[in-house]
């Protein structure tokens, strides 16, 4: 069910919600994650993904320096 | 819960690219074919799909808010009071056959608080939980959830049971009832809904945020009424009713400023009906600025009140202390008599204005009345501190557009007021080089206490007033805390604006920008004046500085945040964007400075010097003016002295038309005077134009191409006079602009009267000075000696007796002559050096000292009317004029007379001539002594003096 009725508040709530609530520190994947939400994926998850794969590549390239 | 499987589709394929993207953004992978990018994506996937977020961690939530406390609170509230979004959210939680019951006023929070968990969580998922679920099918399940879960809707009018608590001591409503019961045969109880307590806290508290559609509070027609069919368990019905009214009341309040702060800010109001037709008109005005800033501290109390109030609520939803409703009442009771105050200043200098009244008097009006409520408020004493600071914080507030359009005008010179609020108004109509630029540009508009006339400026130089009336009913003055500075005021914006004109005219490269960016304003130095005045023991200096730094930074932070909304317009200009950001920052730091009770009034060290308010507000504001007033109009001064040589110009017209450049004018009025006695005619315009150029072009060559003379034929009846020949030459002097402001029209002719006048004098005197004995004797010698020169002494000689008549004709002819050259001359000397010059010198003097144009051009004034007046020629004393006139008139003819010869002189004509002059000269002595004697005219005593000493002995 959309929720027609004022879709820029609910933006700006999501908006909000994302940037403070997850804490994820996002900016440049702003945009896609915005479009992603408007697709019923859940925030939550979507900012545990983007945690989590943030770690995962950081260990990735720790892993890479010390190696090369 | 995730979707429920819908079928593959293009949606679904934009999802598949977007998480791609985002594996590809946040891990930095490109390269699809890596395995570590097919993992991420796997992983992605599978929590989107399968995650289970439903249960929310409150605790996490709860710091995050902490942490952002003010601006999250501040959103919440503004969220919580934000109408109802739509009905179909509402439809959601209701069966569909019940939709038209909830057309019942259901506000936002009652529909998503709950009791065990924070309004902010419940918010959170409802938000997340709308787009996501679809609550159709499981409809019946959520209803029985959320009645067990959310607050009972007592707003839907459902028939109740017979109200009882449970509590055993607080059924005090039912026990009054049943005694109304049993007392009255009559008494029917009627359908009366029950609420708690707590319910009518809440919504008291919403009543005071300002939430319009609540239950227990009714707006009708504009007035908070509190609902009839209320009742409590532990309190009657009437008691409950009267403790709700009052409370009432000051809802009424809140709704009234809020409604005030909603028309200021633009929204079209509830009463406005759709089809109305009237485009808001302040779309196609400039922005009312006084109105704007008090809405904005209104607004900014509210801000603050409202705060206080969600804390309150807070502190009911968690349930750790008991709170009732007048613990409520209590805790917000300094807040409610603010309201009181904050009504009372509303209604009067707001609310009471008739609709059609001028914004000048609008603002001034409103300025007034917070200015005399500070006042007030203040004279009390020490029991109203908390007020006097939040009504000088709104004052303070509300000043500061008019204090910036001061500003801008004594500094720069331009007069910005598109709503026309300001007291001082341009008249667009009067250029700046126009001749009455300096009168006519600014037109003082005030309203004054006295019934009939406006307050007109003392002096017709400062502006000419140009207002009507207000109100019969109610007249106000000017913004009276600007009264003692207005003069200064608009002498610092005249001459400011006259000097950005001269120094355009000039092409001047303007340092100014550069330092107009440091400079601070006029309201930022008037805030920080009051700081260090009210805080008297701490330490505010050092706070002052950093405050500097830390603005400078904020500035460069603020400008390209304000850059970036003036691009979304469209709009590229830095300089708007520094202005904006200032304008953001002061307005900042201002209520981080003076929000409410910040500023304590130090009345202890205050008392001591006995110094109120008012005192206080003027020694923070006016030195600034003052300062600037001086500034300002001494540069003008300045630059019209050096750049523009006034002094050289007031020194050429006492030159010219005072005869202080004696060889000059003697060279030229000599030409004149010449032709007047070989009776040739003299009042071509050319030749006089000739001669004047010739005399002037040798000693004064840039003087003579400004200097022209002009003839016109006067009224002919006069000029049977020898002595009125003159009248009609006109001198005049083409002054340049801007020194045409000091040396105007009118002054020139004020001048050329008293040139016209030193004219006569001089021709009677050069008439009996070119004279000659000789030639006397010798056109009476003419009938009888032809032949050689003739020596005065062979002419007595050869005389016999027979030619005595003759003789003594000729030696009265002497005498008369002498005794008028006597005469002419002490006329002559008294005026040039006792008045002209000395006059003239302390003319100078003055003018060294002059602080601004309109005092210079008084003195100017001052020192045309003083000559005017000392060289006779006020109306009043024209008799005096007139017997000087004569003897002057007796001595053109009597020279006349002499050239002609002695042949057509008579000795009846000679002795009346004596005695025409001899009885002027007595008359005159006799007036100017009685003037003397009586101390009026102390200059007149050296001519009196003088003329006396000429008298015969009888």
């Amino acid at each position: 069910v959309a929720v027609a009725a004022n879709p820029n508040a609910v933006r700006e709530t999501m908006d909000r919600m994302l940037n403070k609530l997850c804490n994820a520190g996002l900016d440049m994947e702003t945009p896609i994650c915005v479009r992603l939400c408007e697709q019923e994926i859940n925030p939550e998850a979507l900012s545990s993904v983007i945690k989590e794969l943030r770690k995962a590549t950081e260990a990735l390239k720790a892993a890479e320096n010390m190696t090369s | 819960m995730a979707r429920h499987g819908p079928p593959w589709s293009r949606v679904d394929a934009q999802q598949e690219r977007d998480v791609r993207e985002l594996v590809r953004g946040v891990a930095g992978l490109q390269d699809e074919a890596d395995p570590n990018f097919q993992l991420a994506l796997n992983f992605a996937w599978s929590n989107f799909r399968f995650h289970r977020f439903l249960d929310v961690n409150s605790h996490k939530i709860e710091k995050t808010i902490e942490g952002k406390a003010a601006s999250w609170k501040r959103l919440t509230e503004e969220f919580l009071n934000a109408p109802l979004p739509s009905i179909k959210e509402i439809k959601n939680w209701s069966e569909e056959s019940e939709e038209e019951n909830d057309q019942q006023p259901l506000s936002r929070e009652d529909s998503g608080i709950q009791v065990d968990r924070t309004p902010l969580e419940e918010q959170d998922q409802n938000r997340k939980l709308d787009p996501c679920i679809s609550w159709k099918a499981d409809e019946p399940d959520d209803r029985s959830w959320l009645e067990h879960h959310v607050v009972h809707q007592y707003w839907t009018a459902r028939p109740s049971q017979f109200p009882h608590s449970l509590h055993l001591h607080s059924n005090l409503a039912a026990v009054w009832d049943q005694h109304l019961y049993s007392s009255d045969p009559l008494y029917v109880p009627d359908d009366r809904v029950l609420v708690t307590e707590t319910q009518v806290i809440r919504e008291t508290l919403w009543l005071l945020s300002g939430v319009k559609k609540l239950f227990i509070f009714q707006l009708i027609d504009g007035k908070v009424t509190v609902r009839n069919n209320i009742i409590v368990t532990h309190l009657t019905h009437s008691c409950l009713r009267s403790v709700l009214e009052q409370i009432a009341a000051y809802g009424q309040v809140v709704f009234r400023l809020q409604e005030f702060i909603d028309e200021v800010m633009g929204h079209s109001s509830e009463s406005m009906l759709p089809g109305s037709g009237s485009v808001p008109k302040k779309s196609t005005e400039a922005p009312f600025r006084t109105y704007q800033a008090f809405m904005w501290a209104l607004y900014k109390y509210f801000i603050s009140f409202k705060e206080e109030l969600a804390e309150i609520e807070k502190c009911i939803i968690n349930n750790d202390t008991t709170i009732t409703l007048a613990i409520v009442v209590d805790k917000l009771a300094p807040r409610l008599s603010q309201l009181k105050v904050l009504h009372k200043v509303f209604s009067t200098g707001v609310a009471e204005v008739p609709p059609d009244t001028r914004n000048v008097v609008r603002a001034s009006h409103l300025l007034n009345t917070l200015y005399k409520a500070i006042l007030e408020y203040d004279n009390v004493g020490e029991a109203s501190e908390q007020t006097v600071s939040l009504l000088f914080s709104l004052w303070v507030e509300t000043v500061r557009p008019y204090l910036q359009t001061v500003d801008e005008w004594i500094v720069h010179g331009h007069l910005w007021d598109g709503a026309r609020e300001f007291i001082i108004q341009r008249n667009k109509n009067v250029p700046v080089n126009h001749r009455d630029f300096w009168y006519a540009t600014y037109t003082l508009y005030s309203v004054s206490e006295k019934t009939e006339n406006e307050e007109k400026m003392s002096d017709n130089a400062s502006a000419s007033s140009g207002s009507d009336q207000g109100p019969s009913s109610r007249q106000h003055t000017m913004v009276s805390f600007l009264k003692p500075v207005l003069k200064q005021i608009i002498m610092a914006g005249k001459s400011m604006q006259l000097l950005k004109n001269l120094q355009c005219a000039e092409s001047t490269t303007c340092q100014a920008g550069a330092r107009d960016a440091e400079r601070k304003s006029l309201y930022t130095l008037f805030l920080e004046s009051v700081q260090s005045r009210l805080r008297h023991g701490e330490d505010s200096t050092p706070q002052v500085l950093t405050e500097q730094q830390a603005t400078k930074e904020n500035l460069m932070k603020m400008q390209s945040i304000a850059e970036s909304h003036l691009e979304l317009d469209d709009v590229h200009d830095p300089l708007l964007a520094i202005n904006f950001a200032r304008m953001y920052l002061e307005q900042s730091d201002f209520h981080e400075k003076f929000a409410g009770g910040d500023v304590c009034v130090d009345r202890s060290s205050e008392s001591v010097t006995c110094q109120t308010f008012e005192l206080t507000l003027r020694s923070c504001l006016y030195p600034h003016i003052d300062k600037q007033y001086l500034d300002c109009c001494g540069n003008l001064m300045q630059t019209l002295k050096k750049d523009y040589r006034l002094v050289e110009y007031l020194q050429a017209m006492r030159n010219f038309f005072l005869m202080e450049g004696g060889d000059t004018m003697y060279d030229f009025y000599t030409s004149i005077f010449d032709k007047i006695r070989e009776k040739e005619t003299w009042q071509n315009v050319s030749f006089l134009n000739v001669q004047l150029q010739e005399a002037v072009g040798q000693r004064y060559p840039e003087d003579s191409s400004r200097l022209s003379i002009s003839f016109e034929n006067v009224d002919t009846a006069k000029k049977k006079l020898p002595v009125h020949i003159l009248d009609g030459l006109t001198l005049s002097y083409k002054v340049p602009w801007p020194v045409d402001i000091v040396i105007s029209l009118e002054c020139q002719k004020i001048y050329n009267q008293v040139f016209l006048l030193l004219l006569q004098i001089k021709w009677a005197k050069y008439s009996l000075d070119v004279l000659l004995f000789g030639e006397l004797v010798s056109t009476a010698e003419k009938p009888r000696l032809k032949e050689g020169l003739i020596h005065e002494q062979d002419t007595v000689a050869q005389f016999g007796p027979q030619k005595e008549p003759v003789r003594q004709q000729i030696h009265r002819m002497f005498l008369l002559r002498v005794k008028l050259m006597h005469f002419v001359n002490s006329l002559h000397n008294y005026i040039m050096t006792r008045i002209l010059h000395s006059t003239g010198l302390e003319f100078q003097h003055q003018v060294e000292e002059a602080k601004d144009l309109d005092q210079l051009i008084k003195i100017h004034y001052r020192y045309l009317s003083t000559i005017h007046d000392r060289c006779l020629l006020r109306e009043k004393v024209s008799f005096v004029k007139e017997a000087i006139m004569k003897v002057l008139n007796l001595a053109l003819m009597f020279a006349d007379g002499w050239q002609a010869g002695l042949g057509t002189w008579r000795m009846e004509s000679i002795e009346k001539m004596e005695s025409d002059f001899k009885n002027c000269h007595m008359f005159l002595v006799t007036i100017l002594n009685k003037a003397v004697c009586r101390g009026s005219f102390p200059h007149l005593e050296s001519l009196a003096l003088s003329l006396m000493a000429g008298m015969e002995q009888s």
